[in-house]
Formats: C-alpha cells, sequence, structure tokens
C-alpha cells in the first residue's frame, strides 16, 4: 500500500493521500503530499473509524480541482458512491485503495472498531430498543410497547449533534437541524424529542449508507442506524434503490437531466 | 493544500475529551471526537463538537479591557494590571480579603488555573474562588 501511494503522489496521479497515522499511540487521520513524501512509510490502516471521506469533501470544498486519494473500507465506499451522486465529490478526482473492513450484515469477516455487537444491559433490554437487533425483530412488539420503546431510547438525547456532525452524507450547507424556519422546533433550537430524530431518518431515506458512525458516535447509544435502516427499507421497497450501492442517480436526485422520482411497479 | 489534524483536549469541562482539530492551510476548520481517547471513546457534547467556533469567533477579546466611564475599553495589558491590582488593594483594604471573590475559567489551561487559585488564597487572602466547570 505504501509503494502504491508513494508511486501515486511522485506521479500526480493524487495531490493528497488520506489515511492513518499513527500519533502517541493513536491512529489518527493523516494526509499525506508529494512535499511529506517520507511520511508515507508511517502510512497505517486504522481499526478506529474516521470519515476519510467527509474529510475529503471538506478538502474537496474548498479546492475543487484536488485529486484526492484515500484508503477505503466498505462503508467508505458507500458513502463515495452517494457523495459523488450528490455532486459533493467529483467521482474523476477520486482514487481510493480498498482495504479490509467491519463485520457487518454485509461481510463477516473484517477488523474494525464499532460492529462486534455489545451485550445490552438489563434495563435496556427491558425498556429500550437492542441497538443490534433488525427492523424486523423490534416490529414484533405492539405498536404502543414500541413506541413506549422508542421515546425511552430518543428522550434519553442531549442534542450534541453528533450524528449529523460525524455523518458522511450529512454535507447540506444550511441544516434543517439549524433552522427555526425548516422545521417545528416546539420554542426553540435545537428541535424536540423526537421531531428532531424523525426528521433526519426522513433526510437519510437514499443518502445513509448504514456505516454506523452516527451511532458510534452518539453519547446515549440511541440505535440510530435502526431509524435509518428502516427508511432505506421503504425506499428500496417503493423504488428498489439500495443507497450507496452504486453510483447511479438516486430517485431522490433532482439534479441533472431528468426527474427520477418514480415508484417501482407493484 | 494543507491539512493536518491535531490531537487535543477539549477545554470546556472537567471531563477532558480527546478532540481532534481540523486544520486546513493553517485555519481552524472543525473540530473531530477522538475516537481512541480513554474518556470519551468518540463522543462529544455540543460544546466540545463546536470548539473550533470559540476559537475562531470574532466576538473573541483580543486585548485586555477596562470599564471606563461604564463602557468597557481596550487597554495596554499593563494599565489592566495596574488598574484592576489598585482596585483590588483598595477595596481588601477597606473591606477585608473576604470581600473578594474570584472566579477562575474554563477556557484557560489547568496549570493557569492553578495560578488563580494561587493568587487568590496567597495574594489576596480569601477562599472564595471557585470555577464554572467545577463538575
Ligand atoms: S449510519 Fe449514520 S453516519 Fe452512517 S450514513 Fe447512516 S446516518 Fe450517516
Ligand atoms: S440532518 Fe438533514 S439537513 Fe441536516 S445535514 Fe443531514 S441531511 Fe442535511
Ligand atoms: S448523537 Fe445521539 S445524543 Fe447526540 S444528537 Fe444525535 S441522537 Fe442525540
Ligand atoms: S465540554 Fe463536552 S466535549 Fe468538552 S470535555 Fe466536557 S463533556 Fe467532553
Amino acid at each position: 500500500m505504501q509503494e502504491k501511494v508513494k508511486e501515486w503522489l511522485e506521479q500526480g496521479r493524487v495531490d493528497i493521500f488520506l489515511g492513518y497515522k499513527m500519533v502517541e499511540g493513536h491512529p489518527l487521520p493523516h494526509s499525506f503530499t508529494k512535499d511529506n513524501i517520507d511520511e508515507v512509510k508511517d502510512l497505517v490502516t486504522s481499526s478506529a473509524r474516521y470519515s476519510l471521506e467527509k474529510i475529503a469533501t471538506k478538502i474537496a470544498a474548498q479546492k475543487p480541482d484536488i485529486k484526492i486519494g484515500l484508503i477505503a473500507r466498505d462503508c467508505n465506499e458507500r458513502a463515495l458512491n452517494v457523495l459523488h451522486i450528490w455532486k459533493q465529490l467529483n467521482s474523476d478526482n477520486i482514487e481510493t485503495i480498498n482495504v479490509n473492513c467491519c463485520p457487518s450484515r454485509i461481510k463477516e469477516h473484517a477488523d474494525c472498531s464499532y460492529l462486534e455487537p455489545e451485550k445490552p444491559g438489563a434495563y435496556k433490554k427491558t425498556v429500550g430498543i437492542e441497538n443490534n437487533a433488525d427492523v424486523e425483530d423490534i416490529e414484533k412488539f405492539s405498536q404502543e410497547e414500541l413506541f413506549k420503546r422508542w421515546m425511552y431510547e430518543l428522550q434519553k438525547c442531549i442534542k450534541c449533534y453528533g450524528c449529523r456532525d460525524i455523518c458522511p452524507v450529512c454535507f447540506c450547507k444550511e441544516c434543517t437541524m439549524d433552522s427555526p424556519e425548516l422545521v417545528a422546533t416546539g420554542g426553540d433550537l435545537p428541535p424536540e424529542v423526537p421531531i428532531f430524530h424523525l426528521v433526519r431518518a426522513v433526510h437519510m431515506g437514499g443518502r445513509c449508507i448504514d456505516c454506523g458512525l452516527c451511532e458510534d458516535a452518539c453519547p446515549v447509544d440511541i440505535p440510530l442506524r435502526m431509524l435509518y435502516r428502516k427508511v432505506n427499507g421503504i425506499v428500496a421497497d417503493v423504488f428498489d434503490y439500495k443507497t450507496g450501492v452504486s453510483a447511479d442517480q438516486s430517485p431522490f436526485n433532482i439534479l441533472g437531466e431528468k426527474v427520477t422520482l418514480q415508484p417501482k411497479p407493484i | 493544500m494543507d491539512y493536518k489534524n491535531i490531537p487535543s483536549v477539549c477545554s470546556y469541562c472537567g471531563c477532558g475529551c480527546g478532540v481532534l482539530f481540523q486544520v486546513m492551510d493553517g485555519r481552524l476548520t472543525g473540530t473531530l471526537p477522538l475516537k481512541t481517547h480513554p474518556v470519551n471513546e468518540g463522543r462529544l457534547c455540543i460544546k466540545g463538537w463546536n470548539l473550533h467556533e470559540h476559537a475562531t469567533s470574532d466576538r473573541r477579546l483580543t486585548s485586555s479591557m477596562i470599564k471606563k466611564d461604564g463602557q468597557l475599553q481596550g487597554a495596554s495589558l499593563d494599565e489592566a494590571v495596574k488598574t484592576t491590582a489598585e482596585r483590588l488593594k483598595g477595596i481588601i483594604d477597606q473591606y477585608g480579603p473576604d470581600s473578594v471573590g474570584v472566579l477562575a475559567s474554563a477556557k484557560v489551561t489547568n496549570e493557569e488555573n492553578y495560578l488563580i487559585q494561587k493568587i487568590t488564597r496567597a495574594v489576596i487572602g480569601t477562599n472564595n474562588v471557585d470555577h464554572c466547570a467545577r463538575l
């Protein structure tokens, strides 16, 4: 990998390469460039996941023509697809080096941080929703019970906005969650529970690539991905569209030549 | 294009969460949680997430201020120190050291806070010292 990155930088195939470097025992996202080419020997993969593609989006917003290379696991690749579709990154300017990824429903063998299920505590089992359950599992609860359990989870929210801030596909210049004109706030910002979570869940339809970074960043362990899996299940059923799997036009994307918002024939 | 992540510690409260400052071409543009930090394990509260805004805010004071004619006005550091010392001395002489209370800040370093309590106890002579983030 290091050889390849060195070659890419030297030949100008990429201007900057986003990977990881160990700094005082912590794997930190690091940008490698031609000017510090000797550092490439320190390039490593990391079991702690940072959204390198979100960093790439930030850099590209400043320098649209810059060629960016990055280490990509499956989740990074899926996020890149969405970012290409939504014109946040130009696919011609992005090069990836694929590395092994996290154990998930999609991929069993892998080696990174989060997705090994954590055992939920007894209290959470009784009144809340297990983060690693399936949508189908929790839908076995009665409506009333399910509502109670969701409200238990959602009322823990401390409105850190971490779920949005860390999300690779939350790139809006003006976020609804910050705009009293766009969201019923029940008074002041931030919006109340559960409006905050439900509005964000709707936005994740056709966007969320199920990387789990939001849940990883949530200080109070709310099973956020479950909400987004549910909306994306609906998107898959209605539009026959699997978010992040390819860089094909999204049914929600009205930029471009034609409107594609078409339900699939039933 | 120069992009760096600088590891640091959140200075907003006593938890001491690990953060990464995103620096682009020498400008502080964002804050990320440090995933491998033992305190926060990749999580932050809203203050931590917005640390960079504090540092880059245009409302941030860039000089010492003294209240003159009922209004805060810019002043040199020497002038500010001299005025503060004179006023403190006057108040202590007249009402005693316990008439003074000192509030320290979460936005200075631990060492500076140590010095603040030291000056309060040893120089002013009171135990009236507290901190906004005394968790
Ligand atoms: S799992 Fe969370 S962080 Fe990842 S894309 Fe979906 S909403 Fe964003
Ligand atoms: S929460 Fe919604 S509005 Fe806010 S950045 Fe994400 S997608 Fe955009
Ligand atoms: S990360 Fe969790 S606590 Fe923070 S705003 Fe999102 S749901 Fe709420
Ligand atoms: S203010 Fe928030 S982010 Fe900062 S140290 Fe305290 S809990 Fe952590």
